[in-house]
C-alpha cells in the first residue's frame, strides 16, 4: 500500500513538518496495519516503518537510526558553531576587526543553503546512510583545519567550509522518513531537528570548557584554542564511524542492495520544483524561517561574544549564558508544533498562522529588549524569552508547510531550509558585521527587523481555509481541500492516477478547518489506493 | 508591609550609589612620568623580547599630591589604531568600563623613585601597536592618577608587538594526520561495502 509515489521528491523530506500529526507517539492499528510477519523490536506497517517511537530505545533498525541521525546532525552544529565562544581569543590571535568576524559568521552558515539543496538529491542516489557519513567524515579534515589558521582570511574560509555540514538536516529528516510511518513522523523529525540545533548551544558550553582545560595543562591561550578544536574533528569522525557500521537506509536493509528490486515511479523534478516556486506562499515562508531559523543562527554565532564584552563575564560563564540560548531547543521547538496543532484543532489553519505571528513577534521583540537593557539578571531573562519565541516559531512554521503544497513539499521544505540559513547570513551581514554600530544595536535592530518581516504571514491565505485576517472562499469547488491539492496535477497526469496521495492528503487535512470538523474518515470504496 | 518596602527603598538606593559614580580617566592627573625601553616603531616578538618599564613620581607637581597612592599597576594599552573596528578595546572615560589597557605588565606598592621592571613579553599578547602606561591607585583601589610612555594625544613612542601563531608543527601534523584518516576511513568503507555487494551477487 502506498500513498505517495515512491521516491518522488516530495516524499523524502514527508515529515520535516513538525505536523502529521505532532504528538502522536505511535499509531493505533485499525489506521495503518501493522505487518505481523516482521520481525522487528517495534510494531511496523507494510513497508516496515515503525509506528511506534519509543525514544529511549536503540532497537535496530528504527531507533537506532533516530538516535545515529539526530546525533550527527547534532555533532555537525557543535562543530559549525564552535568557534564562537572563543572568538574573544581567536581575535586576539588571528588580529580580527569586526567585520572580518562579522564576515566569517556569514560565511559558517552560507555553505550549506547549497549543501543542503544538493543532500536531497544524494539522499535519493547514495541513501540517506553514505549521505551523511559522506559529509560528517568529508568535513572532519575541515574542522583540522583551524589549527592552521593564521588570519582572517583563512579563518572565514575555513568557517565557510565547515558550516557545508549542516546539511546533515537533510539526511537527518530524509532518514527518519526511511524509518517511520508518516503519521508519526511529525514528533519525529520535530525531535530530531530540535535535538540537533541543541548543538549550537552545547557547543558554547564545550568549547570554552575544553579551551580552561587545555589551558591548565599548559599550553598558552593562542595554541589551547586550536586543540580544542580537534574534539569537533572527532566527534565528525566518530560519528561517520557509527553512521557507516551500525546504520542502514531502509528498515530492511541498505539502499544498495534493495535498489535491484522494484518499480519506482519518480515524479519530475522539474515539475515539483515549478509548483513550488509559484506558489507564493513558499516565498512568505523562505523569508519568515529566515526570521526564526535564521535569527538563531545568527545568535549562535554572536551571543557569546556579546555577554563576554557587554557584561563582562568570563569566558566559560559567557559560553554557559550563550548555551542556554541554543539548549531550550530541547523544548520550545517541539513546544512551538504542539501550539500549532492546539490552536488547530479549535481554530484551524487561520490558528496555526496566528499562533505563528503572536510567537515570532514575541521573539523579535524579546530581541529588541535584549540589546536595549543594561543589566546581567534582565538580559539572561530576555535573551532566555526570545529563545522560546524565536524557537518555538520554528516549530510552528513547520507545522504550516506540509499544507502548502503535497506534490512538491520537499523541495518547499528543502528552500524554507535554505531560507533560514539565508536570513541568518544577511543579518549577520547587516547588523553585526559593521563597526559602525555596537552589538547590542545590532540585536536591537536585529529584533525590529523580525517583527517586520512577520507581518506577511498575514498574506498567507488558503481558499479553503482562509487566512488571517479573511474567511475561507465560499464556493464549493474552489473552496475545497481537493481543489488546492489536485490544482498541482495537469489532466494527463491525473488520468495517470498520479494524484491520487494529494486526494487522500486533501481528505485528512480538513481538519484544518478547526472547530468541531473532524477528519473526515473516507467512504470505503472512493480511494482505490485506501488498502 | 512595613519591611519590604524599606528594603525595597535601601536596595534602590543602593543601586544608584553604585552605578554613575566611577572614577572617570579625565579626572587624573599625570602625575607620574613613565618611560619604557622599546624605541619608536620597534618591533617586539611575543615570548621572546624583553620589556623594561621605569616609572616614578613626577616633581613637576607639589609634594603631598602623592600621598594617598598605595599601588602602581603598570600596563600595556592600545594604540588608537589597534583599537579601529575593535569595539572591545574601545577607550571610555568611565574606568571601570575602559577596556584601553587590558595587560597588566606589573602591580607595585608605590614608591615615589627608582621603580624598575623588566620582562618577557607574555605570549598571550596580540599583536598590535601599543604604549605603556601606569595606573596609581588608592587605599580603596580607586585611580588616582597615571603616567604614560607617550604624549596625550597617544602619537609619540608607540612600538609593535607581533604575536605568536600558536601554530606548533606538532599541531599541524596531527591535523593532516586526523584529516587523512577520516578521508581514508570513509573511502576504505564504501569500497569495502561496494566490493562486498559485487561479490554477494
Amino acid at each position: 500500500m502506498r500513498d505517495q509515489i515512491e521516491g518522488s521528491p516530495g516524499t523524502s523530506m514527508h515529515g520535516v513538518t513538525g505536523r502529521e500529526p505532532v504528538l502522536a507517539f505511535s499509531v493505533a492499528s485499525p489506521m495503518v496495519p501493522t505487518d505481523t510477519t516482521a520481525k522487528f523490536d517495534l510494531p511496523v506497517d507494510s513497508e516496515h516503518k515503525a509506528k511506534v517511537f519509543k525514544l529511549f530505545s536503540l532497537a535496530n533498525p528504527h531507533m537506532r537510526t533516530f538516535h545515529l541521525s539526530w546525533l550527527s546532525f547534532f555533532t555537525t552544529f557543535v562543530s559549525t558553531f564552535a568557534a564562537a565562544p572563543l572568538v574573544p581569543i581567536i581575535r586576539d590571535n588571528l588580529n580580527l576587526t569586526k567585520s572580518d568576524i562579522g564576515n566569517a559568521g556569514v560565511a559558517s552558515v552560507s555553505g550549506s543553503i547549497f549543501s543542503r539543496l544538493v543532500m536531497g538529491a544524494v539522499c535519493d542516489m547514495l541513501g540517506p546512510r553514505y549521505g551523511c557519513a559522506f559529509l560528517i567524515m568529508l568535513s572532519a579534515p575541515t574542522v583540522f583545519c583551524m589549527a592552521l589558521v593564521e588570519d582572517a582570511t583563512g579563518y572565514i574560509v575555513v568557517r565557510f567550509m565547515i558550516g557545508f555540514s549542516l546539511a546533515t538536516f537533510v539526511s537527518c529528516q530524509y532518514w527518519m522518513s526511511t524509518m517511520f510511518n508518516g503519521k508519526i513522523i511529525g514528533l519525529v523529525n520535530g525531535t530530531a531537528a530540535g535535538w540537533g540545533n541543541m548543538g549550537g548551544g552545547a557547543t558554547q558550553l564545550l568549547m570554552p570548557v575544553l579551551f580552561e582545560i587545555i589551558q591548565k595543562a599548559g599550553a598558552t591561550p593562542f595554541t589551547a584554542w586550536r586543540i580544542a578544536f580537534f574534539i569537533p574533528g572527532w566527534m565528525n569522525v566518530i560519528m561517520g564511524i557509527l553512521v557507516l557500521t551500525m546504520g542502514q537506509d531502509l528498515p530492511d536493509g541498505n539502499l544498495g542492495a534493495l535498489q535491484k528490486k522494484g518499480d519506482v515511479t519518480k515524479d519530475k523534478f522539474g515539475k515539483v520544483l515549478w509548483y513550488a516556486v509559484t506558489n507564493y506562499r513558499t516565498w512568505i515562508f523562505v523569508l519568515l524561517y529566515g526570521y526564526s531559523m535564521g535569527v538563531e543562527l545568527t545568535i549562535d554565532n554572536v551571543i557569546a561574544e556579546y555577554f563576554y564584552d557587554r557584561f563582562d563575564l568570563k569566558l566559560h560563564l559567557a559560553g554557559i549564558v550563550a548555551a542556554s540560548f541554543g539548549m531550550a531547543n530541547i523544548l520550545a521547538r517541539p513546544f512551538g508544533g504542539f501550539t500549532s496543532d492546539f490552536m488547530a484543532k479549535r481554530f484551524g489553519m487561520r490558528g496555526r498562522l496566528w499562533n505563528l505571528w503572536l510567537l515570532q513577534t514575541a521573539g523579535g521583540v524579546f530581541c529588541l529588549g535584549l540589546g536595549l537593557v543594561n543589566s546581567l539578571p534582565l538580559a539572561i531573562t530576555f535573551m532566555i524569552l526570545f529563545s522560546i519565541g524565536a524557537q518555538a516559531a520554528c516549530g510552528a512554521t513547520f507545522g504550516i508547510i506540509p499544507f502548502i503544497s503535497r506534490r512538491s513539499l520537499g523541495i518547499i521544505s528543502g528552500m524554507t531550509g535554505a531560507g533560514g540559513n539565508f536570513g541568518s547570513g544577511l543579518t549577520q551581514l547587516v547588523f553585526f558585521a559593521n563597526a559602525s554600530f555596537s552589538t547590542a544595536k545590532g540585536l536591537s535592530y536585529m529584533g525590529i527587523m523580525i517583527i517586520m518581516c512577520t507581518l506577511p504571514v498575514s498574506l498567507v491565505h488558503f481558499p479553503q481555509w482562509g487566512s488571517m485576517f479573511l474567511p475561507a472562499s465560499t464556493d464549493n469547488v474552489k473552496g475545497s481541500e481537493e481543489h488546492y491539492y489536485v490544482s498541482e496535477w495537469t489532466e494527463e497526469e491525473k488520468q495517470n492516477g498520479m494524484h491520487q496521495g494529494s486526494l487522500k492528503f486533501a481528505e485528512n487535512s480538513r481538519s484544518e478547518r478547526g472547530g468541531k470538523v473532524a477528519s473526515i474518515p473516507s467512504p470505503p470504496n472512493s480511494n482505490p489506493n485506501h488498502v | 508591609m512595613e519591611v519590604p518596602t524599606g528594603f525595597l527603598v535601601i536596595s534602590l538606593l543602593l543601586c544608584f550609589a553604585t552605578t554613575g559614580y566611577g572614577v572617570t580617566f579625565t579626572s587624573l592627573q599625570r602625575t607620574l612620568v613613565v618611560t619604557a625601553s622599546p624605541t619608536e616603531g620597534q618591533v617586539l616578538k611575543a615570548g621572546d623580547a624583553n620589556i623594561t618599564v621605569t616609572w616614578g613620581f613626577n616633581r613637576t607637581f607639589p609634594s603631598g599630591t602623592d600621598s594617598d597612592y598605595r599601588t602602581v599597576k603598570v600596563k600595556l594599552c592600545y594604540a588608537p589604531i589597534s583599537q579601529k573596528d575593535r569595539s572591545w578595546r574601545k577607550t571610555v572615560d568611565e574606568m571601570k568600563k575602559d577596556k584601553t589597557c587590558q595587560h597588566k605588565i606589573v602591580a607595585r606598592p608605590y614608591s615615589a623613585s627608582n621603580n624598575t621592571f623588566t620582562s618577557t613579553i607574555l605570549r598571550d599578547i596580540p599583536s598590535g601597536t601599543y604604549f605603556v602606561r601606569a595606573y596609581a591607585f588608592n587605599g580603596n583601589d580607586e585611580e588616582v592618577g597615571f603616567g604614560q610612555n607617550t604624549n596625550g594625544k597617544l602619537e609619540t613612542n608607540l612600538f609593535v608587538i607581533q604575536a605568536i601563531t600558536g601554530r606548533h608543527a606538532s599541531l599541524d601534523i596531527a591535523s593532516i594526520c586526523f584529516s587523512a584518516f577520516s578521508v581514508v576511513a570513509l573511502a576504505g568503507f564504501f569500497y569495502m561495502e561496494k566490493s562486498k555487494g559485487k561479490s554477494s551477487k
